[in-house]
């Protein structure tokens, strides 16, 4: 039995299906990249495995357990053990960077105080940004904001990361910031679901990779399989058209 | 003009005067934070509420905003002891500038809710926030920070506004400047210097409340 057990899952915007029946098991303490042209439904899983969009069909089991979308209590449940870090950081712009990290373990599970500055302090050191607790996120980079956003989706402890093209929306030079901190994380044998367009990053850091096309996922297997002999057409069409350069 | 004024008789009232004063700020204090209570889930209702709900807090808008808060008072003061309701002159004021204000406020706040970025919202969700949460650790600090300009200034609307209190007999600022003015008769002198007052307290709340937007908010814009 996987970590993460997605069985089947359609979800939809409106009268569009972005997603068509996916299957997808991830193993506890695996990185599984999820890959494909855009609008294959990449950012719209990871949107509906923690509820943001709502799954319309299907599954998802976390340890076993099937989570019920609909129920707030298997929801909140679900966001105890599921964190996401978004594109465009998403930080609550009235808040410095401690409290961004402290807010939720300290105001919405009220956990001990001294505990929970101790682990921020410690998250901040670990992505870098030690020395900027004070800070607003309008006066950080977007490179270091998304490190914060990072401290904060992990200052929960969750077990299973999702990281929704973290990079995408960063200036070149501030990409490899913040996929250092990624790489030191996926040493910690925390589960990542990574939705990234940094192929090379894909092939170092990933257990596996998921070939995503049309709002499935077409072809799995680790990243030799994908990048250096994919199974399928579709898969050998779109990394044959994004190695080329 | 061969008018000898006489502002000595209306410096020996000025405790009274400044008694009316402090009225008038409590009243101004109640209408705004009144007002911004029910105005937020006026606000919150017309945003994200259904059918029913929007149209209900459209109606209470459009009614509010498009009678004169004296003529509302008025009602709540005549009208309501026909249905057996008596308030006194000082309550059936605060409850009318109570509801005119959630009105406009209503309108005002609607517009920093609908200015709420979206994925802060999804953001706090993920994070396990619950809606009351939501409001109150993302919403509302924003809402205060980007209208902070615009709410100081309906703020020092309300303390002005809050003369029409005189007309029921209620002794704030203008309440008192009159009863001076009917004793003393020297009414030019008595407003010259409830006038000034008046300024006084403008710029005092102005000062304040830009104060507190810069430190507590960040608000970078100037409210005065």
């Amino acid at each position: 039995m996987g970590h993460l057990e997605i069985r089947n899952l359609h979800c939809s915007y409106g009268a569009d299906d972005i997603l068509k029946s996916v299957d997808l098991s991830v193993d506890r303490g695996e990185v599984v990249s999820l890959i494909g042209p855009s609008g294959s439904g990449k950012s719209t899983l990871l949107r509906s495995l923690i509820g943001l969009t709502p799954p319309r069909m299907g599954t998802v089991e976390l340890d076993g357990e099937e989570i019920n979308y609909r129920n707030r209590q298997s929801l909140r449940h679900l966001r105890d053990k599921m964190a996401i870090v978004f594109q465009q950081y998403n930080l609550f712009q009235n808040m410095n960077v401690f409290r961004n990290v402290t807010v939720a373990p300290l105001k919405i599970k009220k956990r001990d105080k001294g505990a929970v500055e101790k682990t921020a302090t410690e998250l901040l050191d670990r992505v870098g940004i030690g020395d900027k607790h004070q800070a607003y996120p309008d006066e950080l980079s977007g490179g270091q904001q998304q490190r914060v956003a990072i401290a904060r989706a992990l200052a929960l402890a969750p077990e299973i990361l999702l990281l929704d093209e973290v990079t995408s929306a960063l200036d070149p030079e501030r990409v490899n910031e913040v996929l250092d901190v990624i790489r030191d994380l996926t040493r910690d044998g925390i589960t990542m679901l990574i939705v990234s367009h940094e192929m090379s990053f894909v092939k170092e850091v990933s257990t596996r990779v998921a070939m995503m096309d049309a709002g499935s996922v077409v072809e799995v297997g680790p990243p030799e399989q994908i990048f250096d002999a994919p199974k399928e057409q579709r898969t050998r069409d779109f990394v044959g058209k994004i190695l080329r350069h | 003009m061969e008018y000898d004024f006489q502002f000595a008789k209306v410096f020996t009232e000025l405790p009274y005067l400044l008694g009316g004063a402090w009225l008038t700020i409590q009243i101004a204090f109640i209408a705004f934070w009144g007002g911004a209570f029910l105005g937020i889930f006026g606000a919150i209702g017309k945003v994200y509420g259904g059918a029913i709900a929007r149209g209900a807090i459209g109606a209470y808008v459009v009614f509010f905003t498009n009678t004169p808060a004296l003529v509302q008072i008025f009602f709540l003061f005549y009208a309501l002891p026909e249905a057996g309701i008596v308030l006194n002159p000082l309550t059936a004021v605060l409850i009318g500038m109570v509801l005119n204000s959630a009105a406009y406020l209503t309108d005002i706040l609607r517009a920093g809710i609908i200015s709420v970025r979206k994925a802060e919202i999804e953001a706090a969700l993920t994070i396990g926030m619950r809606p009351l949460q939501v409001l109150s650790y993302v919403m509302l600090p924003h809402v205060a920070k980007t209208l902070f300009a615009p709410l100081s200034n309906f703020f020092v609307w309300l303390m002005l506004g809050s003369s029409i209190a005189a007309l029921f007999a209620v002794e704030e600022l203008t309440g008192r400047a009159i009863n001076i003015s009917t004793s003393n008769l020297r009414t030019i002198e008595t407003f010259v210097v409830t006038a000034s007052i008046y300024i006084l307290l403008t710029i005092i709340a102005s000062l304040f409340l830009s104060f507190i937007g810069r430190t507590v908010f960040r608000v970078k814009a100037k409210v005065m």
